[in-house]
């Protein structure tokens, strides 16, 4: 409670006290009423305020940013949080951002390959707006410049995971326990690392920003963002008690964008070191352990217009390394070969008021897809009324066919200011 | 009889062919004066701000601002935008280089809800700009050996004396003919017509202000009509600088980043 206090006085000071003291501040943001309607079970399980603030300050030496978002659920409290609050300083050769700051790597579009530093909320599966799929580090990054090249470095001071459903939420699964009918599991909260120099993760990059060709190699020493379980005790015959925690890996990769005639070519891969995973063996004692694999992801995607509109369309294939059938994530099977598919076409109308969208994901094996068809019309002075539908299809093993009772329309209002 | 007529033909001939001889030296051709357009000085860097009006057939209005900087230099034009609004585009930022040896443009936007800057396939020239009554094409300069030039007359616009240039295009084009009118000496156009392929009149470009700013002729107000679709816009340019000392490295991801000059 006094959390949300200081909170909701901080967004208070935000929103009315900086900008009349502060010249140079600039204040935005975004308000939006979006709801569901559950084909399955003709119910509606969102409805939900959005209000998106942004204050920008403008100094001799850079920027601070503060960036809080306000979510309004009905008969239930509101939920405030601070999505980013950072200082940028602008230097002649390099910039440096210092606080709690999201950080994009990477070319593909609604895929996570080198992708790493920021870790995502998956509080709605991934249907929210990209820029809320993420979730803030507290972190130093720099960027130097040297001509077309950029060096870039981050500190993540502190580990964030990723934010799963929660265990109430239409998007939560029930992990498949190795263990007989008789015996209940009881799967405890992730353990936090320590909040220590040795737990903190560091990233590097160099790239290089030329009209031929645009390329980024980089590299991390991370966390899994997604927690594994570490240990299965027994307390007694018919229970079983299940730890979860956080392990360690590395990972090298890079990207690149470049022109093929009138489209764009784009490209990333990563190979994760040593990457830890869960691998369930229900003749073992404990039936669930942690195994070192190597892992690539890669991703190639194309990018054209035809026929007024935009198009796009991307492959992705993991590769898990020395792969056996008992490897699992959030106890689901790891493939040793998984591909995906993405496809989006978008257009506009009436003079650019009007933007018709559709974006799909595909899952090879098991087919499985998400289909994305959505309507933007713009009323100008920042009001946008959107509408759409999101379906879950294909085999229940898959990805986005587990979902499939998720299928759903839905609207929302924005305005921006 | 017959000797005196011949006479009075072959005087008439020889005025017609002086009278003609005149005009023609004192008129450049049609391929010059648009030669002269497309070299005329127009600064190697520039910034300005752009207030574009759309104007719907229903009369509602719309208006989107932008800061443009521009940079003339080793035969590429850099230019790089920044939207200021609406609300909904703010922070959006466009980076363009168009290359006179006729390659393909490179482009850049960067979106700031995805904080990443993105290459995007260039855009036909015949595309609408940002949804207005301008295409890409009239927004930058288009290369005179693109259209077969002829002058067809002089006229006064205004009070200014203009050459009035008919021009074909030799590709396919929306708008296959156009009628320039050019101010005579000053190389920049105070208006244009563009025709459709069966002949009726498409669009119409009105120079509403011009102003002289460092020695270089600018247009500060300007409106395209679309008769078609009953629709037009107006850009007004404010601000207008030329000659700005933009470091090498202004043309950039990271300026798309960080934004308008600071």
């Amino acid at each position: 409670m006094k959390h949300k206090t200081i909170l909701l006085t901080s967004i208070i000071l935000a929103t009315v006290l900086l900008p009349a003291v502060a010249g140079d501040g600039v204040f935005s943001g975004m308000v939006r009423d979006y709801a569901t309607f559950r084909f399955s079970q003709s119910d509606m399980p969102v409805h939900e305020i959005t209000a998106d603030l942004r204050y920008d300050y403008y100094g001799d030496l850079g920027k601070f940013t503060l960036h809080p978002v306000a979510y309004s659920y009905p008969n239930e409290g509101v939920e405030l949080d601070i999505q980013e609050a950072y200082f940028d300083f602008y230097l002649q050769d390099a910039d440096i951002r210092v606080g709690k700051q999201k950080v994009i790597w990477g070319e593909a579009e609604g895929a996570f390959i080198t992708d790493l530093v920021s870790p995502r909320n998956m509080r709605s599966f991934i249907l929210a707006d990209f820029t809320e799929i993420r979730k803030a580090v507290p972190a130093i990054k720099v960027d130097y410049y040297a001509g077309d090249y950029t060096l870039q470095g981050i500190w993540v001071t502190h580990f964030i995971p990723s934010t799963l459903p929660s265990q109430d939420s239409m998007w939560a699964q029930t992990p498949s326990m190795p263990f007989p009918p008789t015996i209940s599991a009881t799967i405890n909260v992730p353990t936090m690392p320590d909040a220590s120099l040795e737990n903190s993760e560091a990233f590097l990059s160099l790239g290089r920003f030329g009209n031929a060709i645009s390329w980024k190699v980089n590299g991390g020493y991370v966390f899994t963002d997604e927690p594994l379980v570490t240990g299965v005790t027994a307390p007694d015959s018919t229970s079983r008690e299940i730890s979860q925690g956080y392990e360690r890996y590395g990972f090298v990769g890079g990207s690149f964008n470049t022109t093929l005639g009138s489209m764009i070519l784009r490209g990333e891969v990563a190979l994760a070191l040593e990457k830890p995973m869960n691998s369930v063996n229900t003749t073992s004692n404990p039936p669930i352990s942690i195994e070192y694999h190597n892992q690539v992801q890669t991703l190639v995607g194309l990018d054209w217009n035809m026929l007024g509109a935009q198009w796009s369309t991307q492959y992705l294939l993991t590769y898990t390394h020395d792969h056996d059938d008992s490897l699992v994530s959030q106890m689901k099977p790891i493939k040793e070969f998984a591909h995906t598919l993405t496809f989006r076409v978008q257009n506009t109308f009436l003079d650019e008021r009007l933007t018709a969208k559709l974006f799909t994901y595909m899952e090879l094996e098991p087919a499985n897809a998400l289909i994305r068809p959505s309507l933007s019309y713009n009323f100008g002075d920042g009001v946008l009324l959107e509408g759409g539908v999101d379906l879950f299809v294909g085999d229940e093993e898959g990805t986005f066919g587990v979902y499939q009772d998720n299928s759903m329309a839905w609207a929302a209002l924005r305005w921006y200011f | 009889m017959r000797t005196r007529t011949t006479k009075r033909l072959s005087v008439l001939t020889l005025l017609i062919t002086f009278v003609l001889l005149t005009v023609s030296a004192a008129t450049p051709s049609g391929s010059e004066i648009m030669w002269e357009v497309y070299n005329r000085d127009s600064g190697e860097t520039m910034s300005a701000n752009l207030i574009m009006t759309i104007t719907n057939a229903r009369g509602a209005v719309r208006e989107r601002s932008i800061a443009q900087y521009r940079m003339d230099k080793d035969g590429v034009e850099s230019k790089l935008m920044f939207f200021l609004s609406p609300s909904d585009v703010r922070n959006t930022s466009f980076l363009s280089f168009s290359y006179e040896d006729g390659r393909s443009d490179d482009q850049y936007i960067y979106l700031p809800a995805i904080k990443r800057v993105k290459r995007i396939a260039s855009t036909s020239k015949n595309d609408s700009f940002m949804g207005s009554d301008f295409t890409y094409d009239d927004m930058g300069s288009r290369h005179p050996d693109l259209d077969v030039h002829k002058v067809l007359r002089k006229e006064t616009i205004d009070g200014v004396s203009s050459l009035v240039v008919e021009s074909i295009a030799k590709g396919d084009e929306d708008y296959p003919r156009t009628l320039s009118w050019i101010v005579d000496g000053q190389w920049f156009g105070l208006k244009k017509e563009f025709y459709l392929p069966d002949g009726t009149r498409g669009r119409t470009l009105t120079i509403d202000s011009y102003e002289e700013i460092d020695g270089i002729y600018v247009i500060t107000d300007m409106t395209m009509r679309n008769l078609e679709g009953n629709t037009s816009t107006r850009i007004r340019m404010e601000d207008v600088e030329f000659n700005l000392d933009f470091n090498d490295n202004f043309f950039s991801e990271r300026q798309m980043k960080i934004g308008p000059r600071r």
